[in-house]
């Protein structure tokens, strides 16, 4: 049993160990500040700009996560406490950052995908905040908070300027689809948080987390590996207009790619390091060998190094250099900014693993911390039950302001029909659970895939699928 | 059984009153719609980007399939029709059961009940007309509507919000309102395109489908126009609309995006802006041969007298010219490069000059002299507002239906109905006891809090009045706890 073995190895010293995380957390985030407080008073910019306090945000949040992870890795209640605390202020300056925005555009931020993000960050610290003071899941801000971080990265590197709204935009109903809209994407995302710590919670095996974290892992890279790769390994990424702040656009629906030499390689070392935990997982269950479970857990050790590395080389190759286009002759810039998305997705990878990684080491911690798997379940479906409603108000306020606008309240636009299959997913749920008495298991099941549909329509169909809802 | 013809409707009503085939047919829904947003929709796509997308053959075998048009596909359209049938039939089958509960409520308890309920409580008490009276204190004060339950034990019901258990239904009947709302417009709706310039009024349609729809009054256009922000992206466009009917003008409306004209029943929105291609006017800087020059604006083919014999007219527009062989051909229909041909009409002499004016070399109009000399100042390209229309009759059906699926689903998820029995029986030993039992159709835990808060009331009444013989000494708790309130 080696990971019992593994479990009294890292058990640190009670006391000592549970400051030293706190010490090197607070460190950090006091160096990170005034590092950032001495570049703002050397280039003499306004302390309180949004994109100031969206980094203290940042950095609080980043904090918050690593408290999180450490309470759920050594049990030690005060890392909670100061979690909770570095929490409420990075939402205090993601407020702040909210109001300024809010002030300066004198509309609220909900038209652009950046102001989206921003919002949506904002109610899921708030919400997270509300799971652990009203209903006592604390741990779930190891889950959250990830996400947190990941979104704010994201929003460093999108277009950030104050547009002017076109004029589909300027609305009222903008305003209520769009609060409708985060609120219930943001309950979703609680309600997923949630199962998963039912699925811990309710004996699920921990080897079975093992191949969903690396299904999930190896489905990035494997996307990244299917749509990037180009001949002599290369990566395609996308070219960079650094004056205009936008991608470089050829014609209409016709962006400027350059390829990044030999960069793609280690993208498919990457994915075939995703892939392999998975392929043991299965070859472990079909022979019924649990030995094979073991060797990929340390697969999984092997693969978030190799997640490490590509992301490193990544930032490196991409941040402002040039490189040739298979389209154009000459060479063009890029920069991180032109590909967020692929950054986004290799760091929930490394955070999915991590957070695997943790399940592994201290699940019978885990297990002591949380709530009953009873309560969980009845918290899942409460958050359902917010989210629902909500969402129905979306889609009916989308509906009608679609009505006022494009001349019809439905037009199967990609983006409404992905909101209905949603709404229809969460019916299944809700029919389910009600009629049918679904409970625990399956019915985690169905609040996870829920949130995969709610991730899928509020940024995949964005970016996978053409359709009138360009500005989201 | 034998299989006949009078089994087959019970049969179908048997599979569609189901709930696993509506969660069926629900998954195919779902697969079918996402399946719409992975391909390229024929209504939403020009034919060019369809035919880049795909080769030929998929093409074909795509619209063989319906795949270029799910959602109006008779098998989508199909699917769609067959939930609406499963949640009726499912709704009708499970009503009556519903109903019961709801029209007759289960007030008096038995034994049998009481010892399964869950939550549940026994006070001792002496007599049972004092107890039950106490708990009738201690749930009025509570704001718990009481009922009195006659029979041979003494008894009482309370509950709250009993017609939560309705609004499932509430939720189901505005779907299908929803749905009925989308069958009208499927079948009497319409919606086209009208294209107007200033000026211009116009009573047909462009319909989706090709075909030219009239309406029963026409819609004339004042005036059209695009504002900008300061760097340069719309930030406005705008259209002064006027209905006509039989020639007289009755409605007029300056109709922005997101703020449409509406007139009996058809909608009018503001879509698009955008230039003609042809010209609307040219201004130009007049002189004659000795004094001061004036402004004039010239339109295609309209005479304009400059002076008592001397009249001049824009004969010709190019747009986009060159010139071979000494001729003057047109390359495009884009005004960059325009070229105007001016007729120039001596009506003393009677002759007729012909002057070019080629603004992207050089001002000054040169050809046949006359006693005007022209200098270009600027020109105003047309323009043409895009209006689309709509008629969605079923629109409001689909409104009450989000209306309604808000109240119901808001009932549904955050009203709990609430039961409270109480009755003076002798528990399992034969000693008189106030047994007081409850519950909730949801949310358990927090009606739990709600049930003890009760129970503690009912001992505080039992007590005082255990405590104090019936006299006014019992008024004192009542009022304080009055005031609080």
């Amino acid at each position: 049993m080696s990971t019992r073995a593994r479990v009294v190895r890292m058990e640190p010293p009670a006391a000592t160990g549970g400051s030293a995380l706190l010490v090197m957390v607070g460190l950090s985030v006091v160096f990170l500040l005034v590092v950032a407080l001495l570049g703002v008073a050397k280039s003499g910019g306004s302390l309180f700009s949004e994109s100031n306090l969206l980094y203290v945000a940042l950095i609080f949040y980043a904090g918050a996560a690593a408290l999180y992870m450490g309470f759920g890795v050594t049990g030690t209640e005060r890392y909670v406490r100061f979690a909770s605390t570095s929490t409420a202020i990075g939402l205090a300056a993601n407020t702040l950052a909210v109001a300024h925005r809010w002030y300066l555009s004198g509309r609220p931020p909900f038209a652009s995908i950046y102001e989206m993000l921003l919002s949506f960050v904002w109610a899921v610290a708030a919400l997270t905040l509300i799971a652990e003071k009203k209903f006592g899941v604390r741990i779930i801000g190891s889950i959250t908070m990830p996400l947190a971080v990941v979104c704010v990265i994201l929003m460093q590197l999108l277009p950030s300027e104050v547009r002017p709204l076109v004029p589909a935009l300027q609305s009222t109903w903008l305003h209520v689809h769009v609060t409708l809209a985060m609120l219930s994407y943001a309950t979703c995302a609680l309600s997923c948080a949630l199962a998963m710590m039912f699925l811990i919670q309710d004996d699920f095996k921990t080897e079975t987390f093992l191949a969903w974290t690396s299904a999930m892992v190896s489905a990035v890279y494997v996307a990244i590996v299917a749509t990037r790769f180009e001949k002599w390994g290369g990566l395609s990424v996308t070219g960079w207009d650094a004056k205009s702040k936008s991608d470089i656009i050829l014609g209409p629906g016709m962006r400027l790619f350059v390829t990044v030499p030999d960069l793609g390689w280690l993208f498919v070392i990457a994915a075939l390091g995703a892939v392999v935990p998975l392929i043991l997982y299965f070859v472990g269950r079909a022979r019924n060998n649990e030995s094979f479970f073991g060797i990929a857990n340390k697969a999984v050790f092997i693969s978030i190094l190799l997640q490490v590395v590509v992301l490193a080389a990544f930032i490196l190759r991409v941040r402002d250099a040039s490189y040739a286009s298979p389209d154009q002759d000459g060479l063009f810039p890029t920069s991180l900014a032109a590909s967020p998305f692929l950054l986004g997705g290799m760091v929930t990878g490394i955070f999915a693993s991590l957070l695997y990684l943790m399940l592994l080491w201290r699940r019978t911690d885990l297990e002591s911390l949380l709530p009953s798997a009873d309560t969980l379940d009845r918290v899942t479906y409460k958050a359902i039950c917010i989210a629902f409603p909500l969402l129905t108000g979306m889609i009916a306020a989308g509906a009608y302001w679609a009505n006022r606008t494009w001349g019809s309240y439905w037009s199967w636009d990609p983006k409404e029909t992905w909101a209905a299959i949603t709404w229809l997913v969460y019916a299944g749920y809700l029919h389910m659970r009600i009629t049918r008495g679904w409970r625990g298991r399956r019915a985690a099941y169905f609040a996870i895939l829920g949130f995969g549909v709610v991730i899928f329509t509020f940024l995949g169909v964005t970016y996978l699928l053409p359709g009138l809802h360009a500005y989201s | 059984m034998a299989f006949s013809l009078q089994f087959i409707p019970k049969r179908i009503h048997k599979t569609f009153a189901n709930l696993r085939t509506g969660i069926v047919l629900l998954i195919l829904v779902v697969l079918g719609s996402a399946l719409g947003t992975f391909i390229l929709q024929r209504p939403v796509t020009d034919a060019d980007k369809l035919a880049r997308a795909y080769s030929p053959n998929t093409l074909r075998w795509l619209d063989r399939l319906t795949l270029t048009d799910v959602f109006h596909s008779w098998w989508f359209l199909t699917l769609l029709t067959l939930v609406s049938l499963s949640i009726v039939l499912v709704s009708i089958d499970r009503f009556p059961n519903a109903w019961r509960f709801y029209a007759r409520p289960y007030r008096k308890t038995d034994s049998h009940f009481r010892s399964a309920l869950a939550n549940k409580v026994e006070l001792p008490i002496k007599n049972s007309e004092q107890g039950v009276n106490a708990a009738e204190r201690a749930l009025k004060k509570l704001g718990w509507p009481v009922e009195r339950i006659a029979g041979n034990e003494p008894s009482l019901y309370s509950e709250r919000h009993r017609f939560s258990v309705m609004a499932v239904y509430l939720v189901h009947a505005s779907l299908l309102l929803i749905f009925a709302g989308g069958i009208i417009d499927g079948i009497f709706g319409y919606s086209g395109f009208l294209m107007l310039k200033p000026g211009q009024t116009d009573n047909v349609i462009e319909l989706r489908t090709g075909a030219k729809k009239q309406l029963p009054f026409a819609v004339k256009c004042y005036a059209a126009g695009q504002e900008n922000y300061a760097d340069g992206s719309p930030k406005r466009w705008w259209s002064k609309l006027a209905v006509e009917e039989n020639g007289k003008e009755v409605e007029s409306k300056e109709i922005v995006v997101n703020d449409p004209l509406v007139h009996r029943g058809l909608r009018f929105y503001q879509a698009s802006f955008g230039m003609t291609g042809t010209i609307d006017g040219v201004k130009l800087l007049a002189s004659p041969e000795n004094g001061s020059g004036r402004e004039i604006t010239l339109r295609l083919n309209e005479p304009l007298d400059l002076d008592a014999n001397t009249s001049v007219t824009l004969a010709e527009y190019i747009p986009d010219f060159f010139i071979r062989d000494n001729q003057i051909f047109k390359r495009s229909d884009n005004p960059e490069n325009p070229a105007f041909r001016l007729q120039v009409k001596n009506k003393a002499t009677g002759e007729d000059a012909k002057l070019w004016l080629f603004p992207a070399y050089g001002e000054a109009a040169q050809g046949e002299k006359t006693n005007y000399t022209f200098a270009y100042r600027d020109m105003q390209m047309g323009y043409f507002t895009g209006l689309e229309v709509s008629h969605e009759p079923g629109q409001w059906l689909v409104w009450a239906g989000c209306l309604l699926m808000g109240l119901g689903l808001a009932v549904a998820f955050y009203m709990v109905h609430m039961r409270v029995w109480i009755a003076a029986v002798p528990d399992a030993r034969g000693k008189l006891v106030l047994w007081i039992g409850g519950q909730a159709n949801k949310n358990r835990d927090r009606f739990e809090q709600k049930f003890t808060e009760l129970v503690e009331g009912i001992r505080t009444e039992l007590e005082s009045a255990s405590a104090a013989p019936r006299s006014e000494r019992k008024e004192q708790p009542e009022l304080t706890l009055a005031g609080v309130k």
